[in-house]
């Protein structure tokens, strides 16, 4: 039975992202702080992926569940209001759990060959800015362009790189940062999403970007990056009325 | 009344360039890792150093400020936040210790210390200047370095959102430069190297880069190589 490896997989995309391999007959192996979650995965390891000692602890139980047909890096936290008015320590774990502890798990993973299929989750930020999430955008930016820069050095290890960019879901987690008034029925649906992704990654696709609405997004963000930064001030950074973190 | 400005990584490189420009006409701070004896005789003189390792973010911002607060600088002009490290290698051989200092260093560094500063740069209607790279756009070499500067890109891209009207941010994105922090990543350019910048022509861009009215700047290689104008120490009519 071929494994798959998923981090942030009790809730949110990442339980999407859980069940849909297990749909897809893959033994499921889900990384998380919380205990709790989807039946679906074979086994879990917990660990806070955003303290470096307990990263440092789980990596060599990651790297012996594998080898991983596909690795899905896709633990996020989110950090929203106004930038100066969040905590520094906040800000420490954030860029711990979304950029450092992604790229290290990468690098482990590759380096002992454990892994065929590897995918990080970005943020549509990447092609839009986020002002009201200042720091999450810069920890998605620096994922973003990892993944970009290894594509080719880990393509010789033959491993290939998938970027996901997915836009706001129907998470909790969308809901407990988006902004007040934000329509919860636009926002597009995880299992949708997941699928997406994960075609994308094991088709070995460079990049993902979900759903039409996101698509045309990352377009316009593509085409006139300030002005679409500076709309998502007016939709965003305006409208959030307390910091959330 | 001088211009009180802060660079910090302003000991060497484009930081140090940076600061002799910058000498004439403001007061600095400057800031690196090297002990403030190691370094006395290469800072312009006047200038106030803190010895603050930016690879460690939290204490460097506590040393900063301190700093700052012993000079009397509740109001702060400009603050270039130019330290950076980073290295070459095969992305998947690449040590997380290593990994954990360059994203430090690079991106929650000068996050950390953006934070800190905004009550001291609003006082002014100051300017905040982040030094990313062209790396920014990614680098197979230079996987994590990449990474850490696309971080800062996409942090000014926000903050300079948030502060509009309050503190102008900017990003500048230097090109390749001969301040010897490619040999000390182990990267040998080889005949490219010929083609870097020096620090004091990189300097001279980013010092009209500072002064000019966009948002983000990228100083790629045409740029100087149209502009290969000796800096001090140079020889001339080369």
């Amino acid at each position: 039975m071929k494994r798959a490896l998923v981090t942030g997989g009790a809730g949110g995309l990442g339980a999407a992202l859980v069940a849909d391999l297990a749909a897809r007959g893959y033994a499921v192996v889900s990384v998380d702080r919380a205990e709790s979650g989807t039946g679906e995965c074979v086994s879990r390891i917990v660990c806070d992926l955003a303290e470096r000692s307990e990263v440092d602890r789980a990596l060599p139980m990651i790297a012996d569940a594998g080898p991983f047909d596909v690795v899905v890096l896709n633990a996020g936290v989110s950090a929203t209001g106004r930038f100066e008015n969040v905590p520094a320590e906040a800000y420490r774990r954030l860029m711990t759990v979304n950029a450092e502890t992604p790229i290290l798990m990468a690098a482990r993973l590759v380096n002992a060959g454990a892994v065929r299929h590897l995918c990080f989750v970005s943020s549509l930020s990447h092609f839009t800015g986020y002002p009201g999430a200042a720091v999450y955008a810069a920890s998605k930016d620096a994922v973003a362009i990892y993944a970009r820069s290894v594509r080719k050095p880990f393509a010789r290890r033959r491993v290939s790189v998938t970027l996901a960019c997915p836009g706001p879901l129907r998470t909790d987690h969308a809901a407990r940062h988006a902004p007040a008034g934000a329509d919860e029925g636009r926002r597009m649906a995880p299992e949708a999403a997941a699928r997406q992704i994960l075609d994308a990654t094991l088709a070995g696709r460079r990049l993902v970007v979900p759903g039409e609405n996101a698509r045309l997004f990352a377009l316009a963000g593509r085409l006139a990056p300030a002005a679409v930064t500076r709309q998502m001030r007016r939709l965003i950074f305006e409208r959030l009325e307390k910091e959330v973190w | 009344m001088k211009k009180r400005i802060l660079v910090t990584g302003g000991t060497s490189g484009i930081g140090l360039a940076l600061a002799w420009r910058l000498t004439p006409t403001a007061d600095l701070l400057l800031t690196g890792r090297r002990a403030a004896a190691d370094i006395r005789d290469l800072l312009p003189e006047g200038a106030a150093y803190a010895a603050a390792d930016q690879a460690h973010p939290e204490a460097a911002t506590v040393t900063i400020a301190e700093a700052l607060a012993e000079l009397g600088w509740d109001a702060l002009d400009l603050a270039v936040l130019n330290a950076g490290l980073g290295r070459v290698g095969d992305p998947a051989a690449e040590a997380p210790e290593a990994l954990r200092e360059t994203l430090d260093a690079n991106l929650l560094g000068p996050i950390l210390l953006s934070r800190m500063l905004l009550p001291r740069l609003e006082a002014s209607r100051g300017k905040l200047v982040l030094i990313g790279s062209t790396a920014h756009r990614g680098a197979p070499g230079f996987a994590s370095y990449a990474a850490s500067k696309a971080g800062l890109n996409g942090f000014a891209r926000a903050l300079a959102e948030e502060w509009r009207g309050r503190v102008e941010v900017r990003v500048i994105h230097p090109g390749p430069t001969a301040t010897g922090m490619h040999q000390r990543a182990g990267h040998d350019p080889g005949r490219a190297g010929r083609f870097f910048a020096s620090p004091e022509t990189m300097a001279a861009l980013v010092e009209e880069a500072i002064a000019a009215r966009r948002a983000a700047t990228t100083i790629p290689f045409v740029r100087f190589l149209l502009r290969r104008k000796p800096g001090p120490g140079a020889r001339v009519g080369r």
